[in-house]
């Protein structure tokens, strides 16, 4: 299969991925380590960086990231998000510079602003020293021209949470009691320098060992190989892989529905309000940064764990591995290896490194499959979750109105969560997606064109409408427990 | 108190996941899940002695036969 790529750098992760999956698959990852930088970068002349030798560096970087280590030895710590100082250009900016549009003004309102004497005036023309800057904003907001530019690094623009400084070198630093894995800088740093730690040799070695592995899709599957590629076919394709077996998590996602209502229902009956557990970045960030609102989170299990939970509980010995556009998942399955779900979590870029390596093609295969019903799929879609849930209400006859809120990103989410936490929520529900538009504009998804929610709609239309309740009482025989906690 | 259980896969296939049930077990047994926290981690690097378990930030090597003495010893004896 002929594989886009939406930059270079999308290209270079999947190619360390598919060479790093090609040795594990082999058993030849002791011999051939260090020979993958050279298959990636061969010949002298470099193509991005100022030589073939950092490239190189870099390429091993990658290649310690999927092999689940930190990107220099002796600097592990237990993020998911990891930096890769060899890729990391230190970018030289000054955050507010005035620009050309300096009409050398007489108000000077800029010089006004600036409380720390850092503006000056060179041949008429403002100018900001570095030195002395604070970076408070105020020459920005005072110019009557917009001539102050704020060129915030990408990557500490794009965390939600304010996890990124930078060291005395200016190499960027993520402050793991911070980060909430969401992997926005991951895919905002235009060197590429910041990625994810990977389970993907682990799970290759458990297959090459012949455990019983199963794959776990998130909703976001639909579409990701293509618009004619289904689920069904996606199954086989893995099922080659060595895979013992594909579940949808959507499936998963159909019981945690079910729990997430009835919780619900309880919470408003007893005057209190409800956020949703399903996004682990979201959870991260009330664990991180909003604690006081943890008693308000749903004790419902992920979509990943009651998946996880319910293959278990056909069969004992699965190792359930999560497969997503997510990188937080990654970190969810650390954080809960006492609720008896997914064993390993690996992103849509991983498993399509690893058909790559086996010269395996989803599109070459043949099967309709559908376990989820079309509300799970839908998941992953920002307001499907509270669709969901709503779903359930009205299937049980509930009569209860909720006011929800649909917190469609890291910073409505945060916005949402700072509201409950001081008591002027005016909702009764949040739903909390990290990714704006929801799992499916994730970090690690494959196929971000244009046409990929219509090739996707089109996809989830063919399936049957069960309903959630009707699709959860097939199960009803196994006994599953959805609350978060360890199971017995 | 944070105790870090391996799950790579060496660690998998020397019995990790039958350490964490062991130690679940036993930690709800005593009634410490609100001072024991058990979690997981990438390969730590030392697959020959694995099964890896950090208590704090110590590294000690523990088989599902040496679970449960490991836990009175060296959990039981620091909370």
């Amino acid at each position: 299969m002929k594989r886009t790529f939406g930059t270079d750098i999308n290209k270079i992760r999947y190619q360390v991925y598919v060479e790093v999956a090609k040795a594990a698959f082999a058993n030849q990852l002791e011999e051939k380590r260090d020979e993958i930088p050279y298959t990636i970068i061969p010949g002298r002349t470099p193509s991005y960086r100022c030589c073939v030798y950092r490239e190189r560096e870099i390429i091993r970087q990658r290649v310690r990231l999927a092999e689940g280590h930190a990107a220099e030895a002796g600097t592990e710590n237990k993020n998911i998000v990891q930096v890769l100082p060899a890729a990391c250009e230190g970018c030289p900016i000054n955050r507010f510079s005035v620009t050309n549009n300096c009409q050398m003004c007489m108000a000077k309102k800029c010089l006004g602003a600036c409380n720390f004497g850092a503006i000056t005036f060179e041949q008429g023309r403002a100018h900001i020293d570095p030195k002395k800057c604070k970076e408070c904003g105020k020459c920005a907001e005072a110019c009557p021209y917009n001539a102050i530019a704020d060129l915030m690094r990408p990557c500490k623009r794009s965390c939600p949470v304010d996890a990124i400084t930078l060291d005395e070198d200016m190499i960027v630093v993520i402050d793991e009691n911070k980060c909430i894995s969401c992997g926005q800088c991951v895919i905002n740093c235009p060197f590429g320098a910041i990625s994810d730690k990977s389970f993907m040799v682990d799970v290759i070695k458990l297959i090459n060992q012949g455990a019983k592995v199963y794959a776990m899709v998130a909703p976001a599957i639909e579409g990701q190989f293509g618009a004619d590629v289904s689920v069904g076919m996606i199954r086989q394709a893995i099922k080659a892989l060595g895979f013992t077996d594909m579940y949808e998590v959507s499936l998963g996602a159909d019981f945690v529905s079910k729990n997430e209502a009835e919780e619900l229902a309880e919470h408003l009956k007893e005057g209190k309000k409800m956020t949703t557990s399903c996004c682990p970045a979201f959870v991260n960030m009330i664990k991180k940064h909003f604690p006081q609102v943890l008693d308000n989170m749903s004790t419902t299990v992920s979509p990943m764990t009651a998946t996880g939970r319910i293959i278990k509980a056909m069969d004992p010995e699965a190792v359930c591995v999560f497969i997503g556009p997510c990188i937080a998942k990654k970190g969810e399955v650390i954080d809960s290896i006492t609720f008896g779900g997914a064993d390993y979590a690996l992103t849509y870029e991983e498993l399509a490194g690893m058909f790559e390596a086996k010269e395996i093609d989803p599109a070459d295969y043949d099967e309709e499959l559908q376990q989820g019903s079309k509300m799970g799929k839908n998941f992953s879609v920002s307001g499907g979750v509270t669709a969901c849930v709503l779903e359930v209400l009205k299937e049980e006859n509930e009569d209860i109105s909720v006011k929800v809120n649909k917190a469609n990103g890291a910073l409505e989410c945060k916005k949402a969560l700072m509201m409950l936490k001081l008591g002027r929520l005016p909702e009764d529900f949040i739903e909390g997606m990290a990714c704006v538009g929801g799992c499916v504009n994730g970090p690690m998804m494959l196929n971000k064109s244009r046409t990929f929610m219509k090739d996707r709609n089109a996809q989830i239309n063919k399936a049957d409408d069960r309903t959630i309740l009707e699709n959860v009482a097939k199960y009803d025989e196994l006994g599953i427990n959805m609350t978060r906690g360890s199971v017995e | 108190m944070v105790v870090t259980i391996c799950i790579g896969s060496s660690c998998h296939l020397k019995g990790s996941r039958d350490i964490i049930s062991i130690f679940q077990r036993l930690v709800s047994m005593h009634g410490l899940s609100d001072q024991v926290e058990l979690t997981g981690s990438f390969c730590m690097g030392q697959c020959e002695k694995g099964v890896c378990v950090k208590v704090d930030d110590e590294l000690f090597s523990v088989t599902p036969a040496t679970a449960e003495s490991f836990f009175n010893k060296e959990i039981l004896g620091r909370v």
